[in-house]
């Protein structure tokens, strides 16, 4: 989720959100498969209609739809229901798109990671999409969806110099780009209001980030509050229409996030909305017609709302009593907040996408996520939790297989992606899919993990390989104590960190596992750290802290890349990349599996086609996940 | 060829001795062969096998340069003096023949250095150099920093290094990822006794140094590379001489070495050396009394084989003797049987043929005459029935072509009926019994009967007048039947008793000049074995013989 960030630093909350997009991304069309083994196609096949998006008037729903493998933009008439093909790609799909006016859209195509983007403009009605910038070398992003004299958009890009963001205004009538604000060199992010001025930038030196605002366009910014990056600080809109005050999650001078209301004048918390010890905010839900946040979405084992006034419990309580016993997030609405795309989940069902209309009280489904899914023969994910070595307390989930069994279970742990992220509760297509095979899944919110507070997450700085893993590994004994999992068929997978996790449980504690496998794993800290890109080199200073310094705390790098220590591995591996990936350094992975293969350690090496952590066809993902349940099956079902 | 005739049967014994005189000279011969060609063999292998002495030398070398040089890749520039310090330790440490380890902490710049390599606005340069090793003394571990470059030249290692990487910058197609191999190839140099390696840097930084060298960067990137040269002393390679009976010494020379005084005495050959020892070579000398010893380690499996195979065709060679002296005795007997049998025949065909004569002849017969006539017919047709029933019955037995009568027969009954018709032929026959433990039993009495009418007629036979007894005994021992024929007659020589029971065999004495064929005892063999029991013999000379005949019991 490395670029994601860079797109939207800080704001976790989105991500957060992306990824549950990201790995709700499947769905089939064949309805009615047996009981017993689901096919490995049937958990990861490619959603078909994907994100789904009002427009601005609340009279066209839009959406992306599969064909041929390639993601196409649809418009559909709410009142007629009438549906429009709008782009017809050939090649490379639509990735992203947004609407900015009532018929206008623009979208970007796929492209390959680390490149430029390519963003177009298309009118819903007339097709014929218009290439706006199409620098290979420059990223391109959309600041505020909302244009300014009919045909300016406020858009970020790194085409000056690669390593920041500039803010230009872009006219779409000819693309031209027209400089608004000149980076000078430590602005991270910028932040426009609704009328697309640009009020709010924060600046980084790398370790800490300064708010900075301005009253209005003609004022300089000036610094408002400073912080380090081990707090949070994120703005979520203007606070009334003076545009004085912002609404921020907050964690400065709290262990956990605050929904909190800035004067910006003065840098100073004016009123807390909402806390409390126990629960993390890690949404607001901010009207921009009424200018005030509505609820929070706090998230302990799972998310919950809380409402901020009795307005707003009364509008969206109505929502709670149409869809119950599920959850619900709001993916899109119009400028009226009249008209909403809803998305449902639960632990055993991937949920459904919903058309809701307020003042008609209506609710439209759209479409399900997954149909293959059926909530009967999915299993439950449990929050667990158990008491790390140093006392600390370490969350969890463990999803059993369905079964009357319920002891000496083989196991499949999972520790998640990193760095700052968790695992939350909710369905998740890899855990359902190993559950189904008969495996146990234990997933872990290690130190450093996100959502448990300031003090749990700087815990993991600087810990991986050690704390971290040795957070998992009391994890496994718990859950082996437990009398759960089969002491001997206990196996570990995990991408991205949680290969690095993973293949650092193995060479450490090889009497614990049968079995190892990394997909996209990193495999080398030092590479990590070069692979971060130079538009982000203002962050640069913050991953020396979580994970480490290349310049004072080599040894330690050296001590836990698994690199280094080929010859402290003596049982199965499964690994994959893709030697395309940017992101990681496919030639020390090779030359990884090269030195085991030398060693005779049987190691299943499967190289992926494209993606880094997922793969972006149902096909290489089909391979993926067969590989991996053939190499678990081998190890495991002995 | 001389064959032995006298007898009818042929004993090529020549044959057989022109045999094993073949099989010897082949065995010879092949023992030579099998000498000469360990010799040849042995002298190849001198020179084949020192690839293997080689890849087992060379092994920790090429573990140093594939898996250990790339190591410094993973520092993705990060080395400093003291990471560098603890990384060459463990290559020192590991690898005794690096010497050395001179390690250039360099940046690639956007702007012009003092010391190192200027490419446009590409420059590559050194910020530090070190160098580590044991003999390296502490005041000269750094050799060269921004402050102080007057104590060294940045050198040829650095400038080779240097040159490729601007090529390879230069010429790099940015489109396409380069392989592993092409990295490695251009990130590295490999010269006489050093190996130089620069850390490989990621695609997008090489993508960079490609523009770098283009044009001037806004931002004036530095990127970190580390670079070691890694010294080597090829005479610190640990020699592992695999086949240590096949070479004496091996040793590392230049590849020049070349000496004179290299006599016929010693077998000698060699080989390069790979990469930077290029210039050396491995030197194997083996003495050939040295490797006379491997010759004969290797000759002597082959030998003891071929000596194996000869073993077993003598003693093929010795079984068909055998079989060849066994069947020529076997014909003698069959010859002797039916001389033996056309005799026994004679008497009462002649008899028959006199008393017909005579009938003939007569003009009128008495009486008398009439029943004696009559009497010696009747009588010399039974001897003939008798004597073809005794040949037709042993080999119907030993055929197993009959079957067993089951009739209950009382022990006592039959022993008295035997004895009282031998007494009233013999009148001279002395005989006795004693049952005891059981009386009646299952058993055919017709076969009984001839085992009993065959022993007591031998018996009687072998036994000097006036001495002529026999004593039988039936007890039931240990659930079966033991019957004991002891006479007092002339007994049985010990080299003769193995060979009484086979068929035709007869001793050679007075007392079977007439009436025996041999067969008699063979027979009885052949009775008891068809019953399911056994029997054996016990005999001293002139002192009596005694056959015991151990039968299963069987009873209602």
């Amino acid at each position: 989720m490395l670029i994601f960030v860079a797109y939207l630093p800080g704001m976790r909350v989105l991500k957060n959100l992306f990824l549950l997009v990201c790995l709700s991304l499947f769905f089939a069309c064949k309805p009615g498969v047996k009981t017993g083994e689901i096919a490995v196609n049937d958990f990861f096949k490619s959603q078909d209609r994907a994100l789904y998006k009002v427009s601005p008037d609340g009279r066209t729903l839009s959406y992306l739809k599969l064909q041929d493998n390639l993601q196409n933009l649809f418009v559909e008439d709410i009142a007629s229901g009438k549906v429009t093909q709008v782009t017809s790609l050939e090649g490379r799909g639509v990735r992203f798109y947004l609407w900015v006016s009532k018929n206008e859209l623009i979208f970007y195509r796929d492209q390959p990671l680390h490149s430029g983007a390519e963003m177009y403009i298309v009118n819903k009605n007339e097709g014929k999409p218009r290439k706006l910038s199409g620098d290979p070398k420059a990223k391109i992003r959309v600041l505020e969806d909302q244009l300014i004299d009919n045909k300016f958009l406020l858009v970020a890009s790194n085409k000056r110099d690669s390593t920041v963001f500039d803010v230009y205004k872009l006219n779409i009538t000819n693309g031209s780009l027209a400089l608004a604000a000149k980076n000078p060199g430590n602005i991270a992010h910028w932040i426009a209001d609704s009328d697309g001025r640009l009020k709010l930038a924060i600046a980084s030196d790398g370790v800490n980030e300064t708010l900075l605002f301005r009253e209005s366009e003609n004022a300089p910014f000036k610094p408002v509050i400073k912080s380090s990056f081990k707090n949070t600080l994120v703005p979520i809109g203007f606070a009334g229409k003076k545009g004085l005050t912002i609404y921020a999650i907050s964690n400065i001078n709290r262990d956990k996030n605050a929904l909190i209301e800035l004067d910006m004048t003065t840098g100073k918390e004016k009123r807390v909305l909402f806390y409390s010890d126990t629960l993390n905010v890690v949404e607001g839900q901010y009207s921009m017609a009424k200018a005030q946040v509505e609820y929070v979405v706090a998230e302990t084992w799972k998310r919950q709302k809380h409402y901020l006034n009795a307005e707003a419990k009364a509008f969206y309580g109505k929502l709670d009593e149409l869809l119950p016993k599920t959850e619900l997030k709001i993916m899109a609405r119009d400028k009226n907040e009249n008209v909403f795309v809803l998305r449902t989940f639960t632990d055993r069902n991937p949920g459904s996408y919903y058309l809701y209309t307020a003042d008609q009280h209506k609710l439209k489904k759209l479409a399900d996520i997954n149909s293959s899914i059926r909530e009967e023969e999915m299993c439950e994910m449990k929050p667990v939790s158990f008491v790390a070595r140093d006392g600390l307390k370490v969350n969890g989930y463990l999803t059993l297989p369905q079964g009357s069994r319920k002891e000496k279970l083989p196991v499949v742990v999972l520790p998640h992606n990193g760095p700052r992220s968790r695992n939350g509760w909710g369905y998740d297509a890899e855990v359902q899919f190993l559950a189904n095979r008969g495996y146990a899944v234990f997933q872990i919110n290690y130190r450093g993990s996100d959502g448990y507070g300031k003090q749990f997450m700087t815990a993991g700085f600087k810990e991986w390989g050690k704390k971290i893993r040795e957070d998992v590994i009391d994890g496994v004994n718990w859950l082996v104590a437990k009398k759960v999992a089969d002491k001997k068929r206990i196996a570990i997978y995990g991408t991205g960190f949680g290969g690095f996790i993973a293949l650092n449980c193995m060479a450490d504690n090889p009497e614990l596992f049968v079995a190892a496998a990394s997909n996209s794993g990193v495999v080398n800290l030092f590479s990590y750290l070069k692979s971060i890109p130079p538009f982000w080199k203002t962050s640069l200073q913050m991953y020396y802290e979580i994970v480490g310094n290349p310049v004072t705390d080599v040894d330690y790098m050296r001590a836990v890349s698994p690199v280094f220590h080929s010859d402290r591995f003596n049982k199965p591996l499964f690994i994959a990349q893709n030697a395309k990936d940017p992101r990681v350094s496919p030639g020390e992975t090779i030359q990884l599996v090269k030195e085991l293969k030398k060693r005779n350690i049987p190691v299943t090496y499967l190289e992926k086609d494209e993606g880094s952590f997922l793969e972006k066809k149902e096909e290489g993902r089909k391979r993926f996940y067969a590989a991996l349940e053939q190499f678990l099956k081998e190890n495991l079902k002995k | 060829m001389i064959a032995d005739k006298t007898s009818g049967y042929r004993k090529n014994f020549l044959l057989i001795i022109t045999f094993i005189v073949l099989i010897s000279v082949l065995f010879i011969l092949s023992l030579f062969l099998a000498f000469n060609f360990s010799n040849k063999y042995i002298e190849n292998e001198f020179g084949s096998a020192k690839v293997n002495v080689l890849e087992k030398t060379i092994g920790p070398y090429n573990d140093f340069f594939q898996n250990k040089i790339p190591e410094v890749s993973y520092y993705n520039g990060f080395l400093d003096s003291a990471t560098a310090s603890k990384f060459t330790d463990t290559v020192l440490l590991k690898y005794p023949f690096v010497s050395k380890v001179v390690f250039y902490d360099s940046e690639v710049k956007n702007e012009p250095v003092r010391d190192g390599i200027n490419a446009s606005h590409f420059s590559f340069g050194p910020k530090a150099i070190y160098q580590f090793g044991s003999l390296v003394p502490q005041d000269s571990i750094k050799l060269f920093s921004y402050d102080n470059t007057r104590s060294f030249s940045v050198g040829d290692d650095f400038n080779a290094i240097g040159f490729k990487l601007v090529s390879f910058v230069e010429s790099l197609d940015t489109a396409k990822a380069p392989s592993q191999d092409e990295l490695f190839a251009n990130f590295s140099a490999i010269r006489t006794n050093r190996i130089t390696y620069l850390n490989i840097p990621r695609r997008e930084d090489l993508k960079v140094y490609k523009e770098m060298m283009k044009r001037k960067l806004a931002s004036l990137p530095v990127y970190q590379q580390d670079m070691l040269t890694f010294q080597l002393d090829p005479y610190k390679i640990r020699i592992v001489n695999s086949r240590p009976l096949l070479y004496q010494r091996i040793r590392i020379e230049p590849l020049t070495y070349d000496p004179i005084d290299a006599s016929d005495n010693y077998l000698i050959t060699e080989i390069a050396l790979p990469g930077p020892f290029s210039d050396y070579k491995l030197y194997f000398q083996s003495s050939r009394s040295f490797i006379k010893k491997e010759v004969f380690s290797y000759f002597l499996p082959i030998a003891l084989i071929l000596l194996l195979v000869y073993a077993v065709l003598m003693l093929v060679a010795m079984l068909i003797y055998r079989n060849l002296n066994i069947n020529s005795k076997m014909f003698k007997l069959q010859y002797d049987f039916i001389t033996n049998f056309s005799h026994e025949f004679k008497t009462p065909v002649s008899v028959i043929k006199i008393a017909g004569n005579n009938i003939r002849s007569a003009s009128s017969l008495t009486e008398r005459e009439q029943k004696h006539y009559g009497k010696i017919l009747d009588e010399e047709a039974d001897k003939l029935n008798g004597l073809m029933n005794k040949l037709l019955a042993f080999t119907q037995i030993e055929n197993k072509s009959i079957s067993l009568n089951q009739e209950e027969v009382s022990m006592r009954e039959f022993i008295e009926s035997t004895i009282e018709s031998h007494t009233l032929k013999h009148s001279d026959f002395e005989m006795s019994y004693e049952v005891s433990g059981f009386d009646k039993f299952i058993t055919d009495p017709v076969l009984l009967g001839s085992l009993f009418d065959n022993l007591a007629e031998n018996a009687y036979k072998y036994s000097n007048p006036g001495n002529k007894k026999l004593h039988i005994s039936a007890r039931l021992v240990r659930g079966r039947i033991v019957l004991r024929f002891a006479d007092k007659g002339i007994g049985i020589a010990a080299q003769d008793l193995e060979h009484v029971f086979k068929k035709f065999f007869r001793i050679q004495n007075q007392y079977n000049q007439q009436g025996s064929v041999g067969l008699g005892l063979a027979f009885c063999k052949e009775l008891v074995n068809f019953m399911g029991g056994e029997i054996r013999v016990k005999s001293k000379v002139n002192r009596g013989t005694e056959f015991i005949i151990v039968l299963p019991y069987i009873n209602t």
